[in-house]
């Protein structure tokens, strides 16, 4: 943590988030989620444009769970993944 | 006496002396003086003299005789210039105090401009920092630029008091800038005792810290955990597009995420950073 205290010194701001906190998930209702994504991830060499998926069902495990306030998914940046879906339903 | 030394050829006599002897007139009054006094000769008086004087205009002597000269009147006296200088003086008043006036009211101004700022931060909900506040619209429109991959690393720190395990449950994971990640975190609390914790994050190097931006994370509020509780901890954030285009940024590959837990003490609020 660095404070701003040095003139001329790059300093490091802290911003909040945009949407706040995640609550805990102290039952661990999404835990299963998760494990899928983060075996996604292991298998894929921690390349996150291809477990975009299984983040996305994190999130809406989530956000059903009422842990996270619901968003339209194009929202937070999923609008690829959704399209895709549709495309693929027709 | 008459002839030579009546008063007319007198001055006669010196104004010749005196342009044959160009010099102080003053000193040669001096040595003329006693002749031109009026008395010297019985015949005329002050009034010859002066009349004399009428006909030696570019003879300088006789007028600086005091008695000769014009009674001259003190300047403020005269009522045309003393009006000006009340003028003046009227004016340079009114300037000067306009001048204060404005220099007081600057002082004012710079101390009335911290709660100013802070109203403006408020209602515009800039929050301090000079960006506009990054809207979920721009989230929905952004493209991500496929060709530049980076690696995000995470880094989880506990401060010495707080008795937690706190570690990331990834190393690392590329990302690139316009795309949306997500990234866990995990922490236990091996105590029997709830522990109330409070993390604040950091990025490195300090300028790509700006293009990374959390849409929801678990820092700067406090978060409980309870015995033997072990909880996941979701990052999701994303790189801003324009990190591509950054010349600054052209060698920055590698960002590093660091979290730290501190130990909060109950009833104690952590100032979000920003502007409150």
């Amino acid at each position: 943590m660095s404070t701003a205290m040095n003139f001329g010194t790059k300093s490091f701001q802290p911003r909040p988030p945009d949407k706040g906190s995640f609550p805990l998930d102290h039952l661990g209702e999404c835990k299963s989620f998760k494990e899928k994504f983060m075996k996604c991830l292991y298998d894929n060499h921690f390349e996150n444009a291809l477990c975009r998926n299984e983040s996305k069902e994190y999130l809406e495990c989530r956000m059903e769970r009422k842990l996270m306030l619901p968003e339209p998914l194009e929202k937070l940046g999923f609008g690829d993944l959704i399209a895709g879906k549709s495309e693929a339903k027709k | 006496m008459g002839g030579l030394w009546h008063p007319g050829w007198r001055r006669v006599a010196f104004c010749g002396w005196r342009w044959i002897h160009p010099g102080s007139p003053a000193r040669a009054a001096e040595r003329v003086e006693p002749f031109l006094r009026p008395e010297w000769s019985g015949t005329g008086g002050p009034e010859r003299g002066l009349r004399w004087l009428g006909t030696w205009k570019h003879c300088i002597l006789p007028a600086r005789h005091p008695a000769l000269q014009p009674p001259r009147r003190p300047k403020s006296s005269d009522p045309f210039t003393r009006a000006h200088v009340e003028e003046w003086r009227r004016r340079n008043k009114t300037t000067l105090t306009y001048l204060a006036a404005v220099a007081v009211a600057m002082l004012g101004a710079s101390y009335a401009a911290v709660p100013l700022y802070r109203l403006y931060c408020q209602t515009t909900g800039l929050g301090g920092s000079a960006v506009a506040g990054h809207v979920s619209d721009q989230i929905e429109n952004m493209v991500p630029v496929k060709d530049r991959i980076l690696k995000i690393s995470f880094n989880a720190d506990v401060h010495a008091s707080l008795q937690w395990n706190f570690r990331p449950q990834q190393t690392e994971i590329y990302v690139v800038p316009g795309e949306t990640a997500l990234a866990f975190y995990r922490a236990k609390n091996p105590t029997d005792k709830p522990i109330i914790g409070i993390s604040t994050y950091n990025v490195v190097p300090f300028e790509a810290g700006q293009y990374f931006n959390k849409i929801q994370c678990f820092c700067f509020e406090e978060q409980r955990l309870n015995p033997q509780e072990e909880v996941d901890m979701p990052v999701f954030f994303y790189i801003d597009p324009e990190f591509a285009e950054d010349p600054r940024m052209i060698n920055v590959d590698l960002i590093t995420l660091s979290y730290t837990f501190f130990e909060a003490k109950g009833g104690h609020t952590l100032p979000v950073p920003g502007y409150n």
